[in-house]
């Protein structure tokens, strides 16, 4: 019965692959016919709208230049610098002002005016302030990501079940027990929880302050494509990206996965 | 441990009288169940016992009494049990069912009874698995013998099989006596079930609907040992269920406060 189902489900999972797959390079061939691929008249010029193949093209060319390398090392230490102090930063916050319920209810107002600022409008403060360098993209990446983690970790020591708590005290249990026991674990399921978006938010943090003034990194790299009508790069850097993206979410997912393998799990998670 | 309620009344800040002038004294290894309408404050006299009540939130008069110390004094060894579950979710059954050891700085080593109450109550085999992947019943025997693990002296139960269907509720009860009959610990026992309340308590307490009083305390003699699937058919059951009904009828009647 059981091995039954399993095959049943692997069969499935093969077939909804290769329906994926199929999808994908359905878009990319009219992707390619609409912009003048295999003989056909343009419907999108290659000028503004890059061909596939081109731009897939393009990606070989700027890593032989030796320049791909340069800007994703840099992207991606800003993006993984910022990222790390954003949830350090977040965490230690977070769980500073969850302890302290006096101070929080002071200062709350203002952390939820600068959460619903868009973070990215500050990237030309954050250029001036911290100059054309790395330090400006990794600051709009932390600040990014800062406040995701910050928020899930305040919100998370408030919505302990009080119940658990209760359950812990009466087994005789310290206020240290309960943050070991109790109050920790469950802050932590919020915070893992927020990492898939926080791991993209500190990418698009650091890319945009380097749109905004840099020396290097593939947002340099665009704005500069962009400019000389460089579309193929333009194009290629944003297949780039998406791959980069991609995996990262992919590499939070596996992360949060396997540290909260205690939850149920949900039919809809692919 | 011996638990003295001495003129215990119970009122919440806001103005509502919860329990009033309850007097009961249940000696050490005593099984007493509180059988009340709901909304008569048996739970919160629990929680009075436990030392559990927030005082900005209500106001106790009245003495309450665990071997003469104080209700949340350190040292008393007390369990509870509650009705919803409160495993861990982030703790594997063992994890949870050694968490009392574990507050008690027990090494590893010594955790074995933990082990023992797992295959004694049919856990075994589960014990790495996380609570959401069990059922409610094996959550609840889980939840269980987590408060016996840590062998407290004072057992407190807030209608702890409420939430389980009949034949789960049966088999709990039995091993529920099972234990208490290896080690005789104090045990407050409360319930809405009647039927319940007698077959585990050696004596039943009922309770008016609120504010709660004290409106009758039954001693339950039975002969021969306690067990849950045939007592209900027996006829001293059948008369001891119809004297207590007498008496609780009139406030289940009313209905809730």
């Amino acid at each position: 019965m059981n091995s039954v189902r399993v095959r049943h489900e692997r069969m499935s999972r093969a077939r909804l692959t290769l329906q994926r797959l199929g999808f994908v390079a359905a878009l990319l061939l009219l992707w390619e016919g609409a912009t003048g691929g295999f003989g056909l008249p343009p419907v999108l010029e290659p000028i503004i709208v890059a061909r596939p193949s081109s731009a897939v093209a393009e990606i070989g060319a700027y890593a032989a230049s030796g320049l791909l390398a340069k800007d994703l090392a840099a992207t991606l230490q800003a993006t993984s610098i910022g990222l790390a102090l954003g949830i350090v930063g977040g965490v230690a916050f977070g769980l500073l002002l969850g302890y302290a319920r006096g101070t929080a209810d002071t200062v709350e107002p203002v952390l939820i005016a600068f959460n619903s600022l868009p973070r990215i409008a500050l990237a030309p403060v954050l250029v001036i302030a911290f100059g054309l360098g790395i330090t400006s993209k990794i600051f709009l990446a932390f600040l990014t990501v800062f406040f995701v983690i910050f928020f899930n970790t305040y919100l998370g020591i408030r919505s302990v079940d009080p119940e658990l708590v209760k359950a812990v005290r009466v087994m005789g249990g310290t206020r240290s027990d309960l943050a070991r026991y109790v109050i920790l674990p469950s802050v932590f399921s919020w915070i893992f929880a927020a990492l898939r978006t926080s791991v993209s938010f500190a990418l698009s943090g650091a890319v945009v302050g380097e749109f905004v003034g840099s020396t290097a990194g593939l947002g340099y790299r665009m704005a500069i494509s962009t400019g000389l009508l460089d579309t193929n790069r333009t194009y290629a850097i944003l297949l780039l990206l998406m791959a980069i993206a991609v995996t990262l979410v992919e590499i939070a997912k596996r992360v949060e996965n396997r540290l909260l393998r205690w939850r149920p799990t949900s039919a809809l998670v692919a | 441990m011996r638990i003295s309620i001495n003129g215990v009344g119970i009122r919440f800040r806001k103005g509502v009288e919860v329990v009033r002038d309850v007097t009961l004294d249940i000696p050490s290894g005593d099984f007493v169940t509180i059988v009340g309408p709901s909304g008569c404050g048996k739970s919160t006299l629990l929680n009075a016992i436990a030392g559990q009540l927030d005082p900005t939130e209500c106001v106790v008069e009245g003495r309450i009494a665990i071997d003469g110390s104080p209700p949340g004094t350190r040292g008393i060894r007390l369990g509870y049990v509650f009705q919803r579950d409160t495993l861990l979710p982030w703790r594997t059954i063992l994890d949870n069912v050694e968490l009392g050891l574990v507050i008690r700085r027990v090494p590893r080593a010594e955790r074995e009874r933990a082990r023992e109450l797992v295959s004694l109550v049919g856990l075994e085999g589960f014990e790495h698995y996380y609570p959401h992947q069990v059922s409610g019943g094996m959550r609840q025997r889980a939840q269980l013998i987590r408060t016996l693990a840590y062998e407290p002296d004072v057992i407190l139960m807030d209608e702890p099989f409420g939430a389980l269907d009949a034949q789960n509720r049966m088999l709990l009860q039995a091993e529920l006596l099972r234990m208490w009959e290896r080690r005789r610990v104090t045990v407050v026992f409360v319930t809405h079930d009647l039927a319940e309340a007698i077959v585990l308590g050696q004596r039943v307490v009922v309770m008016s609907r609120r504010p709660g009083r004290i409106k009758a305390i039954r001693d339950v003699k039975l002969t021969g040992t306690r067990d849950p699937f045939e007592l209900r058919a027996s006829p001293e059951f059948t008369r001891l269920e119809a004297a207590v009904w007498a008496e609780l009828r009139d406030e289940f009647r009313a209905g809730p406060a």
